[in-house]
């Protein structure tokens, strides 16, 4: 199966989108969280499944166990975002949240359900407004606990052929937190997005 | 005459996306830049009496170039276009001396707003 | 959805599903409530709407609920609740009177913005779907795993843990042991002449030698010792936190425990001893089976010197 990566124009035009639509969401987060919230310029690349687990491991760094988030949107884009975040910061997350309560599994769990929407949500919205189109979203699952990295990832885990990866490192004032975005896409929208993208681009 | 007018942003379809919302009949003269160092070197070659800054860039970013700016009382006029549309950002851009903020996607009126305010159309 | 449906066929659809459906606008105030949600609440839409829905259902999470709520209208996102975290939103009764376990209905809530056609989210519709049926079977499946986990440990004819899993534990055992300087001793015992149960008695006799031995060195350890059959008649026993001296008492417990009663099958009363070896983890110890091999050899010694004793282990 071969899909032809996005060029060079595809891609910045896919970078600037993802980037307005991270600035919309760092402004909707803040709003929420109460907090300025620090949102990186998303990094995007485009991989094949096999060699995700390397390179998000570069990312993250191998030594600690993260939990993931998995959430399916449909309409006119259809695929997988999976949220990975490193463990450290998830009780201060439920303050910021507005949990006032102990922190027990269950609550751990439905805090990273929540983020993890709130994240998917955020980004997807932007990129699908941007572009005009509008996507329809399943509830999230979640995919792993404290896990390591390369369990989370094994190929055996994803029934996907290609990623495409959005780096996006989020932070809030005062709090460490963070988080990645991985979006894996059927071959057909990769091709729907290519056109869209395309279509973006001869608009200007 | 022509005013000289710098379109900063690491992205090229930023950048185009920029030009291609400035009013029409906006009599300037553009220059592009990929960075805080280019932007600088076109304000000081006397292409930036105008400049639309992107806050994150590689090698320089937007707020780089503010400082810079400012330290050295150089007068342009900025205004800073960034997805970052958060209260707080718009505050510190403006505190380092930036005019006035666009959010992205930039619209035509936005831009008209902002120069019917400063009286450059 | 388009315009040319008739309304009153959406209407009649929205009221009649077999889910629930509500609309709150951004005052929390109730805009639709269908038959689900009067039925399962006992509440009429015609005396809820334009209620706050927190005045009226005062034992809804309301901090959490309305924080919710506000960001699906900040976001303009969608926003779910699972039953496996949160069991419901509403304490309403299953209509699975007779299963127990489950005390009222689990649901799953999709919380949907409402859109104006300038984008504006004016309304959160919820969808509350009743997965009473799929948190039994899960919870039912979970039970089934775990036991079969648990079959999946034992030794079929002893019930005892098998070698798999004590040799596991060990190694677990092990491990922390050694991460947090804890001491730790491994016990092998032999039963004495059970060949010789087998050629006399018959193999039914042996086993029921060794069901009745496995009960009685089950029965002298503490509640903190794992005890697992080990091969034949050979069975490992690992004492978290205990040193040799520890063990050796242990050992001669168990020891004693055999010995002091015959074991009876049938009209036969035999009288049955056994063997055992004890070593403990020490600073040069690389490996669990390191330990068991000591242990091994100390078992050895003990049947060299006459049987029916205990053994610890020397370096030397």
């Amino acid at each position: 199966m071969s899909v032809q990566p996005y060029n060079e124009d595809q891609t910045d035009a896919l970078q600037e989108v993802a980037n307005i639509a991270m600035g919309q969401a760092g402004d909707s987060l803040a709003r929420i969280l109460d907090n300025f919230v620090t949102l990186s310029v998303p990094r995007i690349r485009q991989i094949a499944v096999h060699e995700l687990a390397d390179t998000v491991t570069t990312m993250v760094g191998d030594e600690e166990e993260v939990s993931a988030v998995r959430q399916a949107f449909y309409n006119s884009l259809r695929g997988e975002a999976i949220v990975i975040f490193t463990q450290s910061g998830a009780d201060e997350l439920a303050e910021l949240l507005g949990y006032d309560c102990e922190l027990d599994t269950a609550i751990e769990q439905e805090l990273l359900l929540e983020v993890g929407n709130l994240l998917v949500g955020a980004i997807l919205n932007g990129i699908s407004e941007t572009l005009g189109t509008e996507l329809g979203f399943s509830a999230p699952s979640l995919m792993a606990e404290r896990a390591p990295l390369h369990q989370v990832l094994a190929p055996d885990q994803l029934s996907w052929e290609h990623a495409l990866l959005v780096e996006v490192n989020f932070s809030v004032e005062k709090h460490r937190f963070k988080s990645h975005l991985l979006m894996f896409m059927t071959e057909e929208t990769i091709e729907t997005l290519r056109g869209i993208l395309d279509e973006f681009m001869d608009d200007f | 005459m022509a005013i000289p007018l710098t379109v900063v942003d690491d992205s090229r379809i930023s950048r185009k996306m920029v030009i291609r919302a400035l009013p029409p009949g906006w009599d300037v003269e553009i220059t592009q830049a990929e960075n805080g160092e280019e932007a600088l070197a076109a304000y000081r070659a006397g292409k930036a009496d105008v400049m639309f800054l992107d806050l994150t860039m590689p090698v320089m970013d937007g707020y780089e170039v503010l400082e810079h700016l400012q330290k050295e009382s150089l007068n342009t006029f900025v205004v800073v276009i960034s997805a970052d549309i958060q209260p707080e950002a718009q505050e510190r851009v403006k505190k380092l001396g930036a005019m006035a903020f666009i959010k992205k996607p930039v619209k035509t009126e936005n831009i008209v707003a902002v120069l019917e305010e400063y009286g450059l159309i | 959805m388009t315009d040319s449906q008739p309304p009153k066929l959406l209407d009649f659809i929205v009221d009649r599903t077999h889910a629930g459906i509500f609309v709150v606008n951004r005052n929390m105030e109730l805009v639709l409530w269908n038959q689900f949600m009067e039925v399962h609440s006992g509440r009429k839409a015609q005396t809820l709407l334009g209620k706050n829905l927190f005045d009226e259902f005062p034992e809804l999470p309301r901090k959490w609920l309305a924080r919710k709520v506000e960001n699906v209208f900040i976001l303009k996102n969608f926003s779910f609740t699972s039953w496996e975290q949160r069991p419901y939103l509403f304490k309403f009764p299953h209509n699975r009177p007779v299963t127990g376990g489950v005390d009222c209905m689990r649901q799953n809530c999709t919380l949907m913005p409402v859109k104006t056609t300038a984008g504006e989210v004016e309304y959160v519709c919820f969808t509350l779907f009743d997965v009473t049926d799929t948190s039994i079977y899960q919870q039912q499946l979970k039970a089934l795993t775990q036991e079969l986990r648990e079959v999946g440990n034992r030794d079929g004819l002893t019930q005892l843990f098998n070698r798999r899993y004590i040799e596991e534990t060990l190694s677990k055992e092990f491990n922390r042991a050694r991460r947090y300087a804890h001491p730790l001793t491994v016990i092998l015992t032999d039963i004495d002449h059970f060949k010789q149960v087998n050629d006399t008695h018959g193999h039914l006799a042996g086993d029921e030698v060794l069901r009745i031995i496995s009960r009685r060195l089950q029965n002298s350890l503490r509640d903190t010792d794992i005890l697992g059959r080990y091969g034949g008649e050979e069975f490992l026993i690992v004492l978290p936190n205990t040193g040799t001296r520890g063990g050796k008492v242990l050992a001669e417990r168990l020891r004693h425990a055999i010995e002091s009663e015959p074991v009876a099958f049938g009209d036969t009363h035999l009288t049955i001893n056994v063997s055992l070896g004890i070593t403990e983890l020490r600073e040069d110890s690389r490996e669990y089976e390191q330990l068991i091999g000591e242990a091994d050899k100390a078992l050895y010694q003990s049947k060299e010197r006459g049987r029916n004793q205990a053994t610890v282990f020397t370096a030397d």
